[in-house]
């Protein structure tokens, strides 16, 4: 059983830092903020999941950093965005592994999109100093595909439904979250 | 009916036509299938019917009941009846499939969907078609095996109940029981809806031994060189496109 940490944020600047001795999930909702994080994975064994999503509206940045102290430890981060408007929205997405720590793996997942023609940029940087870890990045920054659209219109929906539905989607996409923990976030959906 | 009115079709920003002179009209009832080569635009039609972002009708009309469509978005299209089954659905994570369904409905029906009356329906549909009810509550065909995404669709066609029902490439995918299970609830659903219309795009006889056409058509080189019965879908099976075309000669209608 993970160890499950809620973080909503809205309108502010923050910086969190956590160390994980435990296996650990942390949701982190995000409405026009500018965040730093920075986690150390200090216990052998231990895996972090991270889901990050986020609003935006005006320029701002999301940061993270996450350093596997140790061997066998495994780092899995989803950083989904909107940019909404036609604002900056920048994600510098950091995964280390010193040489000391072997087998590990640590991975991202990062994807913005841009309701208009904001400008967003996505860094995933991965630093690594060890030949057996296992380790991947995806980032994509754009419209919703097409291909996505089409199908649900195919089925009936109207533009504005088929986007409604993509966006709950892209958003809230875990199963297992608790939503009573994230009702700030999910009216600030509704109004986009 | 579905009337395909000489069409000249082409990829957006490519003047290249991809169907020429298409013409073929579907009955209300009737079960066409059509056939071809790899490339001979099978599934460029079924797309182009249903207007999908990537190509244009450049000449000729699409009509249902006399009434051009082609001015129409795709979720208007759907709204008149079309329903196209897709050869490879599109995965959409994040979105549940109940979720889906439900506002699919809501905007086909134009009515408030009832929760209760909507999960009784689907846990019925879902039985006929043999799919785990868990597979409601999961991302919109993520995970899905090609077997399950097929019978999806099925399930789909049975929530929003269309009038002109487009299968291209049903088949594809399919092992011979869930070809059989996907097959038994189409011609049910004809059964209890006898306006139904349905065009067939398929590489194999096997599917139409299931639906039975009333009529078999070859597309080739962007129209339609050769109408028949579901003979020619054999003969086709048999001696292969070729021959077919040098043994008939052009056909350029329905």
């Amino acid at each position: 059983m993970s160890k499950v940490l809620y973080v909503v944020d809205s309108n502010e600047k923050k910086k969190y830092q956590y160390n994980i001795t435990e296996d650990t999930i942390i949701y982190h909702f995000s409405i026009n903020s500018s965040c730093e994080v920075d986690i150390n994975l200090v216990t052998e064994g231990v895996t972090l999941y991270y889901y990050y999503n986020n609003i935006n509206y005006d320029n701002n940045r999301f940061s993270i950093k996450v350093t596997h102290l140790k061997n066998h430890t495994h780092s899995e981060l989803f950083n989904h965005g909107v940019n909404v408007g036609l604002k900056k929205l920048d994600y510098y997405v950091d995964g280390i592994v010193p040489k000391t720590s072997s087998e590990c793996v640590c991975n991202q997942e990062n994807q913005i999109i841009n309701l208009k023609n904001g400008k967003s940029t996505i860094c995933p940087i991965l630093l690594i100093d060890n030949y057996d870890v296992d380790s991947n990045h995806g980032a994509y920054i754009g419209k919703f595909s097409e291909d996505k659209l089409f199908y649900l219109m195919s089925r009936g929906l109207t533009f504005e439904e088929a986007n409604r539905l993509l966006l709950n989607g892209f958003l809230i996409n875990m199963d297992s979250v608790d939503l009573n923990e994230i009702r700030l976030f999910i009216e600030e959906i509704e109004k986009i | 009916m579905l009337e395909i009115k000489n069409i000249r079709c082409s990829i957006i920003d490519d003047d290249t036509p991809i169907l020429e002179n298409l013409s073929l009209t579907i009955h209300d009832g009737e079960v066409h299938a059509i056939m071809g080569p790899n490339g001979a635009g099978k599934s460029t039609l079924a797309k182009a019917i249903m207007g999908h972002y990537k190509y244009q009708i450049t000449a000729g009309d699409i009509c249902i009941d006399e009434e051009s469509i082609l001015h129409l978005t795709v979720d208007e299209r759907a709204k008149k009846g079309l329903f196209l089954c897709m050869q490879d659905p599109t995965v959409i994570e994040g979105v549940s499939n109940s979720e889906f369904l439900r506002t699919a409905r809501g905007s086909i029906t134009g009515e408030k969907v009832n929760l209760y009356t909507f999960i009784k329906d689907m846990e019925t549909a879902m039985k006929d078609v043999q799919l785990d009810s868990s597979m409601l509550h999961r991302s919109l065909n993520q995970g899905f095996s090609g077997g399950e995404k097929k019978k999806n669709e099925i399930l789909q066609l049975k929530c929003l109940k269309p009038k002109y029902i487009l299968l291209d490439e049903l088949d594809s995918g399919l092992d011979v029981d869930s070809l059989r299970i996907v097959c038994d609830n189409i011609n049910q659903y004809r059964h209890d809806n006898p306006d139904t219309s349905v065009l067939i795009i398929t590489h194999y006889p096997r599917i139409l031994e299931y639906l039975k056409p009333d009529y078999v058509h070859i597309l080739k080189d962007g129209y339609i060189q050769k109408s028949g019965g579901i003979d020619l879908a054999f003969e086709v099976e048999e001696s292969g496109y070729t021959n077919i075309h040098a043994a008939s000669g052009d056909e350029k209608s329905e």
